[in-house]
C-alpha cells in the first residue's frame, strides 16, 4: 500500500536453513570453550577469525564466483549472518566489508577494482571503514566538506572524516567527497572514493568511546592522492551511491541482537520456572524477536529479487534498535540480584547503547526515510 | 489468498459496511442484509472442506474485514464453518461470551461443546460488538480441531492487523489534508515523526500476523500464535494512541469514523488473551527450554 511497507511473507529457503548447523560447528570447533560471546557486532576484532569464514566461503556469500563470491543466496548470507551474530563471533574485522563495501564494489566499480578487491574481501584478507560523517556533517550528509580536487592524473583530497570504525586497523576506506562546489543541488557534486588507509596524507586518531572501547576514529587526509583508479562508480553519482550503500547498511540482523546476550543471560537467571512477571518479560521481548527477525528475512528476500528495500531497511532498524535499547531497560528492572554474568551483560548493553540510535543513521533520520516513503515529505 | 476474493471481500465490504450498518450494529442489531450478501458471495465458506481455499485464507479474509470493520461474526462463522457442516449462522463462545449468540442458530464453545439450545444475555464489548454472554441448556460434545483456542486468538490478530493497515491509511489521509500554522500537518517534523512510529507498528503488526498465518498447519502454529497475538496487541496500543493524538479532538468525536477502529483494536487486543497471557506463555516455553536452546527456539518459530 505505501512505499516501504510491503514485507512479504518470506520463509528461509531449505538450503539456508542447512547451513546453520555448518555455522555452529564451525563456531564451536573455532571458539576456545571458554569463550565470552561479544554482544555486538563491532565489539569483536580477528582477522584470523576472519580469515577462516573466508575459507569457508561465508564472506562475500552473494557474489559472483569470478570476484572470488559464492554466488549464493541472499537467504543464504542471513543465516550466515544471524548464527554469528547469535553466538557472539568476533566478526568486527571483516563485517563492513561484506555487508556494503563489497556490494557498492559490484554495483557501481569498474571490473578492476572487483578483481582487486572482492576476491580479498572474500578471502577474509582485506577490511574496509566507512568514511562518511565529519566533524562538522553528522546526519546532514549532504553537507559534507571533505573535497577532491582534480589533478592530472588522479585527486588530491583534503579534509576529515570521522566515526569511522577500525579505521586503525582496517585496510581501506571509502571516503564520500565534494569533486564540485556546492550548488543549489546540494546532492549534487558529491563522489566516493577508494583510499588506501595506510597511504601517504592519511592520519588516523583513535576516538575513546564512553565504555572505554577505541573502535572508532578521526581520519585526517592531507594533500592525499588518489589516483584516478580509486573512483567508485562515476564522478558525482556519490549521493545515489551512499544512500544504495545504506539500504545495505541497515537492513541486517545486527540491528536488532545487539542486546541478544542480556536476554540470554536474563533467561539463565531466571531458570526454567520463572515467575509470572519474568515470563511474561521474557516473552515480550520474544515477540519483538520472532518478529523483526521475519521483517529482517522479508528484507532479505527484496534484496535476493534485486530490489532496493531503503524504506524497509530504515523501519526495520528503526523498530530494531528501540528494541535493543528497551530490552536493557526492561530486564535491568527484573534482573534478579547476584548473577555476574548477567549484570556484566547489562552494563556492557547500557554503556554502548547510545550507539544503537546513532551508528547507521540516527533514529531521527530514519523516521524521515520512512516519512518519506508514507509520502509525506 | 487468491487475488479474487480479496477483491470480492473488499467490494462487498466498502459496499455494505457503512456508517448506517455500524451505528444500527452498535444499537444491537444484526446486519442481516448485510450477512446475507457475504452468503450469496460465499465468503462465509471461505476455509471450508470442498472450498478450494485453505485454513490460512480464513486469517486472510478476516484482514479485509479488519481493515472495513465487519460488524459480523466473521471470524466465528469462518471457524465454526472449517470443521463443521454449515447449518446456518454458528458462532463460538470463549469463556461464555459469543459474537452475535442472540441471533445465532447453534453455538460452539473453545472447550467443544455444541448446542442449539442456550440462553443469552446480550452484552457488547468496548467497541459496542455484540458479546453475548451463554448459558448451554443442553449440549453435546463434539470433536473440535486443535488449538481452537489459538485459531481463534489469529482471528483477532487478523482483524488488528487490518484495522492497523486502515488507520494508517486514515490518518496519512487526515495529516496530509488538515491545514494548521498554513500548511498541512504531515509537513511538522513532531507529526512524521508519530508516523513514522506508527507505520513501524503497523508493519511489525502484518508480519507478526503472517508470520502466524503462515505456520498456521505447522507445528510452529502455537508458538507463532503466542508471539503474534501478544506483538500485535502491543502495536494496537501504541497505534491507536498515535493515531488520536494526529487527528485530534476530531477524532474523539463519534462522528469521525476513527473510533469505529481503535476501539475495535482496544477490544481486540483483550479478546481470547491480552498480551501478558501470551506473553506468559510464550516466556515460560522459552525458560522451559534454557537459555542455551533460546537462540533455537527463536530460530524454530520462523
Amino acid at each position: 500500500m505505501f512505499a516501504g511497507l510491503s514485507f512479504e511473507p518470506t520463509r528461509l529457503p531449505g538450503e539456508a536453513e542447512a547451513l546453520r548447523a555448518e555455522v555452529r560447528d564451525f563456531v564451536a570447533r573455532e571458539l576456545p570453550p571458554d569463550y565470552w560471546p561479544n554482544s555486538d557486532f563491532n565489539e569483536g576484532h580477528s582477522p584470523a577469525f576472519s580469515r577462516k569464514l573466508g575459507g569457508r566461503g561465508w564472506i562475500g556469500m552473494t557474489w559472483p564466483k569470478r570476484f572470488g563470491g559464492g554466488e549464493r543466496t541472499f537467504f543464504e548470507r542471513y543465516v550466515v549472518t544471524e548464527e554469528l551474530l547469535a553466538a557472539g563471533a568476533p566478526v568486527s574485522a571483516h563485517w563492513i566489508a561484506d555487508r556494503q563495501s563489497g556490494p557498492l564494489l559490484l554495483n557501481y566499480g569498474t571490473e578492476d577494482q572487483c578483481r582487486r578487491y572482492l576476491p580479498r574481501i572474500a578471502r577474509g584478507e582485506c577490511f574496509f571503514s566507512i568514511g562518511m560523517s565529519e566533524p562538522n556533517s553528522g546526519s546532514d550528509l549532504a553537507s559534507v566538506r571533505t573535497r577532491a580536487e582534480r589533478v592530472s592524473d588522479g585527486w588530491v583530497v583534503n579534509g576529515t572524516k570521522i566515526w569511522t570504525t577500525d579505521a586503525h586497523r582496517n585496510h581501506y576506506i571509502i571516503t564520500l567527497v565534494r569533486t564540485e562546489p556546492p550548488s543549489e543541488n546540494r546532492h549534487a557534486g558529491l563522489s566516493q572514493l577508494l583510499i588506501d588507509l595506510c597511504g601517504e596524507g592519511v592520519a588516523v586518531r583513535p576516538i575513546r568511546n564512553l565504555a572505554g572501547g577505541e573502535d572508532f576514529n578521526e581520519v585526517v587526509f592531507a594533500d592525499c592522492f588518489v589516483p584516478d583508479d580509486g573512483v567508485v562508480g562515476e564522478p558525482g553519482n556519490g549521493w545515489t551511491q551512499v544512500t544504495s550503500e545504506l539500504g545495505y547498511e541497515r537492513s541486517g540482523p545486527e540491528r536488532f541482537l545487539s542486546a541478544f546476550r542480556v536476554l540470554v543471560e536474563f533467561v539463565r537467571a531466571v531458570g526454567n520456572d520463572p515467575s509470572p512477571g519474568e515470563a511474561a518479560l521474557i516473552g515480550r521481548l520474544a515477540s519483538h524477536l520472532i518478529t523483526l527477525r521475519r521483517m529482517s528475512i522479508s528484507v532479505a528476500g527484496m534484496l535476493q529479487e534485486g530490489g532496493s528495500p531503503v524504506v524497509e531497511s530504515a523501519l526495520v532498524k528503526s523498530l530494531g534498535n528501540d528494541f535493543e535499547k528497551l530490552l536493557g531497560e526492561l530486564v535491568r528492572l527484573q534482573a534478579p540480584p547476584g548473577h555476574v554474568h548477567l549484570e556484566k551483560c547489562l552494563r556492557q548493553t547500557l554503556l554502548h547503547s547510545p550507539s544503537f540510535t546513532l551508528r547507521g543513521g540516527t533514529r531521527e533520520i530514519l523516521r524521515g526515510v520512512i516519512a518519506r516513503g508514507l509520502g509525506l515529505r | 489468498m487468491d487475488r479474487l476474493i480479496a477483491d470480492t471481500a473488499a467490494r462487498i465490504f466498502s459496499d455494505h459496511v457503512d456508517r448506517g450498518v455500524l451505528d444500527a450494529a452498535e444499537r444491537g442489531e444484526f446486519p442481516r442484509a448485510l450477512w446475507d450478501v457475504v452468503r450469496e458471495a460465499g465468503l462465509h465458506l471461505v476455509g471450508s472442506p470442498g472450498s478450494g481455499t485453505d485454513g490460512g485464507d480464513v486469517y486472510e479474509l478476516l484482514k479485509v474485514a479488519g481493515r472495513h470493520a465487519v460488524p459480523l461474526p466473521l471470524a466465528e462463522a469462518l471457524i465454526a464453518n472449517s470443521f463443521l457442516d454449515e447449518a446456518g449462522l454458528t458462532t463460538i463462545a470463549g469463556e461464555g461470551v459469543a459474537p452475535w449468540g442472540r441471533v445465532a442458530d447453534r453455538v460452539v464453545t473453545v472447550e467443544g461443546e455444541m448446542s442449539v439450545d442456550f440462553d443469552v444475555a446480550e452484552d457488547a464489548n468496548l467497541a459496542g460488538e455484540s458479546r453475548d454472554r451463554i448459558r448451554l441448556r443442553s449440549a453435546h460434545r463434539i470433536d473440535v480441531p486443535a488449538q481452537l483456542y489459538e485459531r481463534m486468538a489469529l482471528s483477532r490478530v487478523a482483524l488488528m492487523a487490518g484495522a492497523l493497515d486502515r488507520i494508517l491509511a486514515m490518518t496519512i489521509d487526515y495529516a496530509t489534508a488538515r491545514e494548521q500554522f498554513g500548511r498541512p500537518i504531515a509537513k511538522f517534523q513532531a507529526v512524521q515523526h508519530n508516523l513514522a512510529v506508527l507505520a513501524g507498528e503497523v508493519a511489525a503488526a502484518r508480519c507478526a500476523c503472517d508470520g502466524a498465518i503462515m505456520a498456521h498447519a505447522s507445528a510452529n502454529f502455537a508458538v507463532s500464535v503466542a508471539a503474534a497475538k501478544a506483538r500485535v496487541g502491543e502495536a494496537a496500543g501504541v497505534a491507536a494512541e498515535i493515531v488520536h493524538q494526529v487527528h485530534g479532538a476530531m477524532g474523539f468525536t463519534h462522528e469521525h469514523s476513527l473510533h469505529h477502529f481503535t476501539r475495535r483494536l482496544w477490544a481486540w487486543r483483550d479478546e481470547y488473551g491480552r498480551e501478558t497471557h501470551w506473553q506468559e506463555q510464550l516466556g515460560r516455553r522459552v525458560a522451559g527450554g534454557g537459555a542455551d536452546s533460546f537462540w533455537e527456539f527463536l530460530v524454530g518459530a520462523g
